[in-house]
């Protein structure tokens, strides 16, 4: 097969590193980003209150193209663009399991198949069974997971993945720092998702204070969620910090620049979470909200991504439990 | 490009999916139906424990009523075709000299079975609006959802102490039958598609049960002598009680009064 400029097909894999697959690399980056769009979305329709708006599931009032009037626009484009990630999964694993040598990522490429499934599987339940906490709960969650799946696919076949074979050492512990922001992120979005559907949004009515006070004055389940979730904020604003700081001190611009973007973007969030209770609950600023909440996520988990294909272990972290002096009393 | 234009283009990805299939009518076209503003409802079953007393009253209302809320309708140009002028939504109505749209019942005193009417209440969803706005039914009684309207619209109330439901309505003339077994006032109904369709089921565990009309005026029939508990219910102004002893041919007076 005759390789294209940026297209290595042609070429040997050398050291089970396959050869740079340019097309299925930009594939998988346009289904990840169009995975974003459909988490603003999704958004969208938990924003308007549109959830509900079209009773029954697979079709949309019994028909596949219902008028789009009212909440049903919503609702009915959240189907859409999730029919279309959909469509690009299936294709792309399809693809993957063709194409690519490696197990590892033909698993993964399987298992974001059955992901963005059982995530469509999930929304229809929420519409079926009149979206009970746990399920909408659970449905906001795995879209964040599958869009992580699919942002390691991307990775997973882009030229910096295939051209890493000295790996640098990681001395600054980029790749802890970014593993944790990835979790802490991931946590507070799971946080914010309960905060969401039990309807605790304005729990908490003003900011940056809670009730006036520090601490909130009464415990209620709501303002308890509400209040976790700013504290993740927080949590999640010292780990980037956190990991931009190690990123500098390594010097290595390939996290700096994204965890100055992700510094970023964490300030971004924190003024439109509180525009969303300033606001009452708008529509735009608590919609992007839990866009760019997704794409923090995706920026931690890409350079957590990064750091461990980027960076080796530091030799004193490998040699602790090698070098240890063994001592007899 | 705004968030609408923005979605449309998106939506415009899922239209070679569509023209296949359609909604399935759930009844066939509308038949006369019964409406319940005032109880009993549909007339007490044969059995059951009523009498000749009756409980009326005015529900008046002091103090000044928030300006009518001006509904956007755009979302769904149907509906603004039919509100060329707009929609309005006034929660306190005293207009009319009382207030209209207050559930009054006897809440207690009653002791008597009384069997649920098998004649159906009609719920209209007319002009994107409900018709009427303060739905009573019996316990049991059939409740007929109809759409009059030439747009969709989904019915989804929000009870506690019956099930919830939600169905859809695509086409015009399409009629749903459903029915709440447990007493329960009220109910909270709402198209999820058209947010300002906002409307109020009393299911009741007897017949004797009214609405106040423009005036405010109300009036319980057909009430067995006895001393009762009277309840009235505002959607904004929420409850008020008052005792009541009537004997057989008598009619009390039980007037209600709010304040703003």
């Amino acid at each position: 097969m005759a390789g294209r400029p940026g297209d290595d097909r042609a070429g040997s894999t050398l050291r089970g590193v396959p050869a740079f697959d340019r097309s299925r690399h930009l594939f998988g980056a346009v289904t990840a980003a169009t995975t974003l769009v459909l988490i603003f979305v999704g958004g969208l329709v938990t924003s308007t209150g549109s959830g509900l708006s079209v009773p029954d599931w697979p079709l949309s009032y019994g028909m596949l193209m219902p008028p789009m009037v009212g909440g049903v626009f919503y609702e009915h484009s959240h189907r859409i663009v999730a029919s279309l990630v959909g469509a690009l999964t299936l294709a792309l694993a399809l693809w993957t399991a063709r194409a690519e040598p490696r197990p590892g990522v033909r698993r993964l490429a399987w298992a974001a198949l059955a992901a963005v499934v059982a995530q469509g599987v999930l929304g229809g339940l929420t519409v079926i069974f009149l979206l009970p906490t746990a399920v909408s709960v659970a449905h906001a969650c795995l879209a964040q997971t599958f869009f992580c799946l699919v942002i390691a696919l991307a990775y997973a076949t882009s030229r910096e993945w295939r051209d890493a074979r000295a790996p640098d050492v990681d001395q600054t512990g980029l790749r802890g720092a970014a593993l944790t922001a990835t979790l802490i992120v991931y946590g507070q979005l799971l946080v914010g998702a309960v905060m969401r559907h039990i309807g605790a949004g304005l729990a908490i009515p003003d900011f940056p204070l809670a009730s006036g006070r520090v601490l909130p004055p009464v415990a209620t389940t709501p303002v308890l969620v509400h209040f976790a979730h700013r504290i993740g904020a927080l949590l999640v604003l010292l780990a980037v910090a956190c990991f931009l700081a190690r990123a500098r001190r390594a010097g290595d611009p390939r996290f700096t620049r994204l965890g100055a973007a992700l510094l970023g973007l964490v300030g971004f969030q924190i003024a439109l979470g509180a525009a969303t209770v300033l606001t009452g609950k708008a529509v735009t600023p608590t919609t992007l909200h839990v866009a760019t909440g997704a794409a923090i996520l995706g920026g931690c988990w890409l350079s957590t991504l990064r750091a461990f294909r980027l960076r080796r272990p530091a030799p004193a972290a490998l040699a602790v439990p090698v070098a240890r002096p063994v001592t007899q009393s | 490009m705004s968030m609408r234009t923005t979605l449309a283009v998106l939506a415009l990805v899922g239209l070679p999916f569509a023209g296949c299939g359609g909604p399935k009518e759930e009844t066939p076209p509308p038949g006369p139906a019964a409406t319940s503003a005032a109880g009993p409802a549909g007339g007490a079953p044969a059995g059951a424990t009523t009498g000749s007393a009756s409980i009326s009253g005015k529900i008046s209302f002091e103090g000044t009523a928030p300006a009518p809320e001006k509904i956007k309708t755009s979302a769904d140009p149907k509906c603004q075709a039919m509100h060329p002028q707009g929609l309005e939504r006034q929660t306190i109505d005293a207009g009319g000299g009382g207030l209209k749209d207050v559930f009054v019942y006897v809440k207690s005193g009653l002791s008597g079975t009384y069997p649920a009417p098998t004649e159906p209440v009609l719920l209209d969803q007319k002009g994107c609006m409900y018709q009427p706005h303060i739905i009573t039914v019996q316990a049991g009684q059939p409740l007929k959802i109809r759409n009059s309207d030439d747009t969709l619209h989904n019915i989804h109330p929000r009870p506690t102490a019956n099930p919830e439901f939600n169905i859809g309505q695509p086409r015009q003339g399409m009629e749903s039958t459903k029915t709440f077994d447990k007493q329960e006032i009220m109910i909270p109904v709402g198209c999820d598609v058209h947010p300002w369709m906002r409307s109020y089921i009393a299911v009741v565990g007897h017949p004797f049960f009214s609405v106040s009309k423009d005036d405010g005026t109300y009036e319980i029939k057909g009430l067995p002598a006895g001393d009762y508990e009277i309840e009235a219910w505002h959607e904004k102004l929420k409850t008020q009680t008052q005792k009541v002893t009537v004997k057989d041919g008598e009619k009390a007076k039980a007037d209600f009064s709010y304040k703003s």
